[in-house]
């Protein structure tokens, strides 16, 4: 699991000029889609430790959703390098969670972490492309952080060890998380070949080579054993 | 493959499991979830401690101490579980550190109880003493040192009590257990107590109750001496960047074996340690402050003169603080003072073990997750004992899951 992660940071990381669209900068118009649905069947990994030291058992917790998947270029068009497009997501703390748990941003993006919670948490990662710890704030107050490398960052809370999210970084802007149905949808990509990817829980689970026509929609579902 | 070789072996293999699963990133998980894992796996090493100042009652130096930890808690009903940890100190003899039932009566209220082999209420360090908790390599004073007090050995007057001071790592008394051992810490961090517990929280406050078998000093599985300890802690969090613990505990200290060896008219009262505790957190940012003070009395029996007729005293203090640097790095301190009332012998009035004061500078680093590297120096100062003064340079290498 620690290869496939490294593999997926590498893969992140080092997202390059597709062959065969390198030279190519269609108009929008002539771009094509990618879309599909992920099936996750593997069972979903419990991220608590025993509480062996507490004097009582702990709140009601929603169960982190494991389901949710990012798909994506493993090689993108030259031009999606150059036009980065950096944005704004919010990792919320909320009930000793971190929702969502899966959040994928393009390299420059800011992330907000605000606590919604009535405790203390303290954001913190030691993950290469970004490390960060906010300390710790109460409810109402909120911590930024931006991520300036592509990779995986893996994001924790320093007093509820239960409590950890994913956000990938990308070079480019083709990747897309899936919705509660599992379903994904890549816009507006330029014709050529790729190599499409699968990252689900802390690893590439899967790859698919494929081709995409001007104008053309390639529908591809995939499953997670 | 003798019995405790063979729950050696079946730890070390789940630590082994778990721990390559903890690299990854989680604690092991099993049968659906309802069986988790983890555990921490710490080695502690610093030149030898002549003083004894780190010694705990297992007659083991705390810092120079490999110890293997596996905890795990099986959900056996949605609102019943049952939780474990066993350890292993320098490769010896497993031990259950706990092993105890934790109930929630009624879904959607604050109110727990457990029973078993527990964690302590009193005060706050015992249940944050896991090496992952604690952000210098050694134990506080009050939850650690050895003072001169023994539960199955009893002096027969002042002076011999007296003439113990500073010597607490090995005492020996005449009456009931004559072989030289260890003294009792304040409150023993190193072994949970046998009992039953019982926590409701009201926001802001949370109280627990506990019943239990031994004492702070001295928790035991079975029951020594027919009497309990009854102990609580109140906790105030106003804001979340403050905590507020009030702590009592009595509990009949002295043991049936040292009782029986008194003479007939030493043997009737109640011998009970008392103890109050009051411990205080604020955090706020990076930075950490923490305090405790635990006051503890133990009555012994008054035997001959020079008669111990009152309870001994001793009041245990220490303010600890860390700061994070940057990511994954911090340094952290310790100040503290342990401190014995006064005495009456025929050695002139003085405390009836020697005071200890401690100053211990440090930091630690996590180059990843689930590795945390520390390293100190400590300062001991005493005013009684062979070694009366030293310093100490500690390293601990900790992997928890």
């Amino acid at each position: 699991m620690v290869l496939s992660l490294a593999l997926a940071a590498l893969g992140l990381a080092s997202a390059v000029v597709a062959e065969g669209a390198a030279a190519v900068q269609e108009p929008r118009a002539a771009s094509g889609t990618i879309h599909g649905r992920v099936e996750v069947r593997r069972a979903p990994v419990g991220s608590e430790r025993p509480a062996v030291a507490e004097l009582g058992m702990p709140g009601p917790r929603e169960a982190v959703d494991r389901r949710r998947s990012v798909v994506y270029l493993e090689t993108a068009p030259q031009p999606a390098f150059e036009t980065p497009s950096p944005g704004r997501a919010v990792l919320d703390q909320r009930n000793e969670t971190f929702v969502p748990p899966l959040l994928a941003v393009t390299v420059g993006s800011t992330v907000e972490f605000p606590n919604s919670d009535r405790v203390y948490h303290n954001v913190f990662s030691l993950s290469k492309p970004r490390r960060f710890d906010l300390g710790r704030y109460p409810r109402g107050q909120s911590r930024s952080v931006v991520f300036d490398r592509p990779g995986v960052v893996r994001v924790f809370c320093e007093i509820h060890s239960h409590m950890s999210a994913y956000i990938l970084v990308f070079a480019h802007r083709f990747f897309a998380v899936t919705d509660a149905e599992g379903r994904y949808r890549l816009e507006t990509v330029p014709p050529g070949s790729y190599t499409l990817a699968l990252w689900n829980d802390g690893a590439v689970r899967a790859r698919r080579e494929l081709r995409v026509e001007a104008n053309g929609a390639v529908e591809l579902d995939l499953v997670v054993e | 493959m003798s019995s405790c070789g063979a729950l050696a072996a079946a730890v070390v293999s789940l630590l082994v499991l778990a721990a390559s699963h903890a690299l990854a990133g989680d604690p092991l998980s099993l049968f659906g979830g309802r069986l988790r894992l983890g555990g921490e796996v710490s080695g502690t090493i610093a030149p030898e401690d002549e003083g004894f100042f780190n010694y705990n009652d297992y007659e083991t130096s705390t810092l120079r101490l490999f110890r293997i930890d596996l905890i795990a808690e099986a959900q056996l009903l949605p609102s019943v579980s049952l939780l474990f940890d066993g350890r292993m100190d320098n490769l010896a003899e497993p031990r259950v550190y706990a092993l105890y039932l934790r109930v929630r009566p009624w879904q959607g209220r604050d109110f727990d109880l457990q029973a078993g082999r527990v964690p302590p209420v009193f005060g706050s360090f015992a249940r944050r003493r896991y090496a992952l908790d604690n952000p210098l390599p050694s134990l506080p004073l009050a939850y650690q040192y050895l003072t001169t007090i023994r539960e199955d050995a009893l002096p027969g007057n002042a002076e011999q009590l007296v003439a113990q001071r500073g010597r607490g790592w090995l005492v020996r008394y005449p009456i009931g257990n004559t072989t030289a051992g260890p003294g009792r810490p304040l409150v023993n961090a190193e072994r949970w107590d046998a009992g039953i517990q019982a926590r409701v929280g009201v926001r802001p406050f949370s109280l627990a109750l506990a019943v239990t078998q031994g004492t702070l000093s001295h928790p035991e599985l079975e029951d020594e001496n027919g009497g309990k300890q009854v102990s609580a802690r109140l906790a105030w969090t106003p804001v979340p960047a403050f905590v507020a613990g009030f702590s009592a505990a009595s509990g009949d200290f002295v043991a049936d074996s040292a009782r029986a060896a008194l003479p007939e008219d030493g043997g009737t009262g109640e011998y009970r340690q008392q103890a109050l505790g009051l411990d205080l957190e604020w955090s706020a940012g990076h930075l950490i402050l923490r305090g405790e003070a635990v006051l503890s009395r133990w009555r012994l029996p008054a035997i001959d003169a020079t008669r111990i007729e009152a309870p001994l005293g001793a009041l245990g203090l220490f303010a600890e603080a860390r700061y994070k640097l940057r990511p994954g790095l911090y340094v952290a301190s310790r100040v503290e003072r342990l401190t014995m009332a006064e005495l009456a012998s025929s050695f002139g009035p003085r405390s009836w073990d020697a005071p200890v004061t401690r100053v211990e500078l440090g930091g630690g680093w996590s180059p990843a997750r689930h590795v945390l590297l520390k390293t100190s120096w400590q300062h001991n100062w005493r005013d009684g004992g062979r070694v009366r003064e030293n310093d100490l340079v500690a390293a601990q290498v900790l992997l928890w899951y």
